[in-house]
């Protein structure tokens, strides 16, 4: 009963209940301008929302997260440009769509998946929050480290092109991360003796460049062309639609939900592991990926909102961040004098079942506000793009500059923005390079404690492979997928199905 | 209804990427050698980091990931360099338009001024000078749009998300703090 | 130079009157954090200056700035104007900046504001590990040489300090030291069994301790916490730790040399008003960190021993990349 009545404070409180709309609204914004991050807005509110109840100021920060998560899709549809990270994966082809005037459907089909994923992650969060911690708990760095291979794999299946020219893209990307000084034992990688590179690159400003700047380089090839107009009479998806895509959802939900819930990774690889999981398992799209599949667009957007259940599960349990977010969550719940920790579900349950209860909230003002004021967004598409791309250049370099308050950020932002054009007009793939760059420390810094536990020697690494039941899959999957990407596989199996028949 | 045919084979997205798969476009070669010597200059730089020291230095996996760009940018080079150049493409006309360099030369000219004059005054520059460039309408328009729309990026960022971007000539915060008082009354 | 003879004659333009001490602030003050939002440096400072502020009677804009071990934020502020409109907000670190060989400046060139507080390190276990306290964790050690991990965040960390501590009173133990990015991450891998041992400072691993997720081998500290009053001081294991105890990494605000002393004066004010006040003693206490609330002189002292007590410790442990002398750092005399 007390439970309940927790649980359901959001709904009886009507001030609780609009600061959760007022945060979820401002999310949708703030998640759809790149450089202005969900991770800054939250810790702005930690001052913000200083001297208010735990409560309200909890509520404003998770309608800003679950908005926010959301709201990267937008500009990935609309203008080709991700507004954050986890929304990489739906620019592949949710712009494709927005190019043939589908914004609407796309958009109105990325707010139901969201929701959808939005709701798994509660759901899980609610109902067996220990289980998937314990669960995350079990990781050790070898199977992070394969986590990470896993992911480096993805390669294949974001270029399109070359496979060749991703794995090239990959491997810089992975490189690109390393830069500055390492985070384990502090020594200078790739810094050429320069201060201005000991900080490393932000992936924040490389995301921006490579995504922003060349895309408004590339526009100005058309600069005069008129923009597409978009249809938006028709944006909720009809029931069959929604339908059809539900066995993939709930497989993409569950990759989101595990992935956002263990610490160190978060909504934006779930989103590209989606993706990619999508492509294996969808024999015959109706419109193949890359070009504007539907499937392309479900499978990271139920993903990454279904990590934001996710990040909250080890948060919850074990006073352990699932993500950058839930890291500034802790610190809010610390400062308002609760102590987030493994007891706070037992000295304080209600705290759980009011977050529960503000997360439920958010994800339906996420599919409210989502659903409405498309109409102002595709406006924005439709403006004249000589006003269009100077603004996504000055937001750009606004947006880099906001990640670590430094200049030095605004001239790596500008760098890959030109480096990123030339690489788009020779066919380089844009989406390795910043899978390189999120994956980089994970597997380096994993890789590198996964060998030192075994004191260097990789016949007791590899032994370690076995003793698990986790890395065995783990190594299994990376093996499997691996071999799935070679040519040889493909003679086999042709080779299998000409037996059968 | 515009169908989406690039233009030129332009890769506006990574599912539509740029190239041709037998075909070599003007400054490809060039773009994949430039990317060779790179890779082995980082590969040199990655070596330069703790050599073989261990399996676990901090040298390994960037030194695993730059071998891994010279062999895939070698193989890159040498096949781009046996396809034959495209027909019909200019390297000026259809790679590096003057709109382009134009707008990259404001890009670095805007990096250059921002500290000194901040950011303010810089972005007014920008935005005037690239939406007058590429619309050619006329200064009423021109000034209006730009303006209106860095006011506007300027109170998201500088009053709701405090980002403290150069504040160069222009007394920002003394303002900021001048209507504070006016609002609130000092304490 | 530009930007203060604009910014005096704006002021004066605007009537707002050019004595600028005596006004100040008359804007607001950029208040740079060294780490990551979230973690605890980040979360002391954003607790304690809204207080602050309200003494001040001034907005203070806090920002994070990572990178290099906080190497970042410390030059960001060292090179700014010393006008008292920037501030760092920053943790122990940079103190062993110089013989670790990660940078060229420490807080000699800085003038504490205040020096907010202190933690007390705690020696952590995996729950399931073989040994129950400090002794017995030694034992084993010393019987199973090459199989235990500890965690570790990198040199000049608090474990590295911790464990050079164990080194030079046990002798050499021969363990496996894992990195971590932060005692965060560290003890997450260690309630998952990665590592079996993680020095930590208490208030991280409290609330872990106390829902039995990680073990407390012992405060390393000259007394008992009263957080735990059961875990024993490792004093009380070997007499050898009073020479280094106690012991702990500290936070506190900071200003470049050749700041006004009256802006000092009122920021310092500020501060240790703030820090008083009820909320933050509480948040503090919840926390295990020990309130310290010293300026001045008081503060460079306390900063000289601190450096010179760790800067040897860490030389005589063999981890420094650099000695102590060549910074003119004096050993302390025992």
């Amino acid at each position: 009963m007390e439970t309940l009545l927790a649980f359901l404070t959001v709904f009886t409180h009507p001030e609780l209940l609009l600061l959760v709309g007022v945060g979820t609204f401002a999310g949708v914004y703030v998640g759809a301008i790149p450089g202005l991050s969900v991770t800054m807005a939250v810790s702005i509110l930690i001052s913000f929302t200083f001297s208010w109840d735990v409560h309200p100021a909890i509520a404003l920060m998770i309608g800003i997260y679950m908005g926010g998560v959301y709201g990267g899709s937008r500009t990935a549809i609309l203008l080709n440009i991700p507004g954050a990270p986890s929304a990489i994966a739906t620019a592949l082809d949710g712009y494709p769509m927005a190019q043939r005037g589908e914004a609407g459907t796309a958009i109105g089909v990325t707010t139901v998946m969201s929701f959808f994923g939005g709701f798994i992650g509660i759901a899980v969060l609610a109902v067996a929050a220990p289980f998937v911690s314990d669960f995350a708990l079990k990781f050790q760095p070898r199977d992070y480290m394969l986590l990470a291979v896993l992911g480096i794999l993805l390669v294949g299946s974001l270029s399109t092109g070359s496979l060749l020219k991703g794995i090239f893209a990959g491997a810089l990307g992975i490189a690109i991360g390393a830069v500055g000084r390492d985070p384990l034992t502090f020594t200078e990688r790739f810094t050429f003796d320069l201060k201005l590179m000991e900080g490393g690159i932000s992936f924040i400003a490389v995301m921006i460049g490579m995504f922003g700047v060349s895309e408004a380089l590339m526009q100005l090839h058309h600069v005069n062309k008129a923009a597409v107009r978009q249809k938006i009479s028709r944006i909720v998806p009809s029931f069959s639609t929604i339908r059809k895509y539900l066995p993939l959802s709930l497989q993409t939900s569950s990759i989101g939900v595990i992935i956002g819930a263990l610490p160190g990774t978060g909504g934006d690889i779930a989103a590209l592991m989606a993706y990619d999981h999508a492509k294996r398992v969808t024999k015959s799209p109706e419109v193949p990926f890359g070009k504007g599949a539907m499937e392309g667009l479900v499978a990271p957007e139920t993903a990454n909102n279904a990590a934001v259940g996710g990040a909250f599960i080890p948060m919850m349990t074990l006073g352990i961040p699932g993500d950058a977010v839930t890291a500034i969550m802790i610190g809010a719940l610390f400062i308002h004098g609760l102590n987030p920790g493994p007891m706070l579900m037992i000295d304080q349950p209600d705290m759980f079942w009011f977050i529960v209860g503000a997360l439920v909230m958010a994800n339906f003002f996420m599919l409210l506000f989502g659903l409405t004021g498309i109409k102002l967004f595709t406006r924005i598409v439709e403006m004249p793009r000589a006003v269009l791309i100077p603004l996504i250049m000055l937001l750009s370099i606004v947006g880099a500059y906001a990640v670590n308050n430094s200049i030095s950020d605004v001239y790596w932002m500008l760098g890959f923005g030109v480096f990123g054009y030339f690489m788009r007009h020779y066919g380089y793939p844009l989406g390795p390079v910043i899978l390189g760059v999120i994956l980089s420390r994970l597997l380096d810094d994993n890789w590198r404690r996964a060998i030192i536990s075994e004191r260097e020697d990789l016949g007791r690494f590899f032994a370690g492979l076995f003793s698990s039941p986790l890395s065995t899959i783990l190594f299994l999957s990376v093996v499997l997928i691996f071999v799935s990407q070679t040519p040889l596989w493909t003679r086999a199996k042709a080779r299998l199905a000409r037996k059968a028949a | 209804m515009t169908t989406p045919v690039p233009e030129h084979h332009d890769g506006t997205s990574d599912a539509t990427p740029g190239g041709y798969e037998n075909d070599r476009r003007p400054g490809e070669l060039g773009f994949a050698l430039f990317m060779l010597a790179a890779s082995l200059g980082l590969l040199w730089s990655a070596y330069d980091i703790s050599g073989f020291e261990a399996l676990s230095a901090p040298g390994a996996i960037p030194m695993a990931t730059t071998l891994a760009m010279v062999i895939t940018a070698l193989i890159i080079a040498l096949r781009t360099a046996r396809l034959p150049l495209i027909r019909g493409e200019g390297f000026v006309k259809d790679i590096l338009p003057g709109t382009v360099v134009v707008m990259t030369l404001f890009l670095i000219a805007y990096a250059l001024l921002l500290r000194p004059l901040g950011f303010l005054p810089t972005s007014a520059l920008f935005l005037v000078a690239a939406v007058k460039l590429l619309s050619g309408r006329g200064w009423a328009f021109t000034l209006t749009v730009s303006l209106g729309s860095l006011v506007a990026i300027w109170l998201i960022f500088r009053i709701v998300f405090s980002v403290l971007m150069p504040a160069g000539i222009v007394p920002e915060a003394e303002f900021i703090q001048m209507f504070r008082n006016l609002l609130g009354g000092k304490a | 130079m530009k930007h203060v003879v604009f910014g005096a004659v704006s002021a004066l333009a605007l009537g707002l009157g050019a004595a600028q001490a005596q006004d100040y602030p008359t804007k607001e003050i950029q208040g740079i954090i060294q780490w990551g939002a979230g973690g605890s440096t980040d979360t002391v400072m954003r607790a304690v200056t809204p207080h602050a502020e309200e003494v001040l009677g001034g907005t203070v804009v806090m920002q994070n700035m990572t990178g290099a071990v906080g190497a970042i934020a410390l030059n960001y502020v060292a090179d700014a104007e010393a006008d008292g409109y920037t501030v760092l907000m920053g943790a122990e670190n940079p103190m062993l900046y110089k013989i670790m060989g990660l940078g060229d400046k420490d807080y000699s060139e800085f003038t504490p504001i205040n020096i907010l507080a202190r933690g007390t390190p705690l020696l952590v276990a995996n729950s399931d590990a073989p040994f129950n306290d400090y002794a017995e964790m030694v034992e084993y050690v010393k019987a199973h040489p090459g199989e235990v991990r500890f965690g570790a965040t990198g040199p000049g960390g608090l474990p590295s300090v911790i464990t050079a501590m164990i080194n030079t009173i046990e002798g050499k133990l021969d363990y496996i030291s894992v990195p971590y990015d932060g005692d965060g991450p560290a003890l997450t891998a260690l309630q998952g069994g990665a590592i079996d041992v993680m020095p930590a400072v208490l208030g991280a691993a409290i609330e872990g301790v106390r829902a039995g997720n990680m073990k407390p081998l012992a405060v390393f500290d000259v007394a008992p916490n009263s957080k735990l009053p059961d875990v024993p001081a490792v004093t009380s294991f070997n007499d050898g730790y009073n020479t280094y105890l106690p012991w702990g990494p500290f936070f506190g605000v900071f200003v470049p040399n050749g700041t006004p002393d009256d802006v000092v004066a009122k920021l310092s004010a500020a501060y240790s008003e703030g820090a008083k006040n009820p909320d933050f003693v509480e948040l503090m206490d919840n926390r295990g960190f020990t309130l310290m609330g010293i300026s001045g002189d008081e503060a460079n002292q306390f900063l000289t021993k601190w450096q010179q007590g760790t800067a040897w410790l860490l030389q005589d442990a063999g981890e420094t990349k650099a000695s102590p002398e060549e910074f003119g750092i004096a050993r302390p005399a025992n």
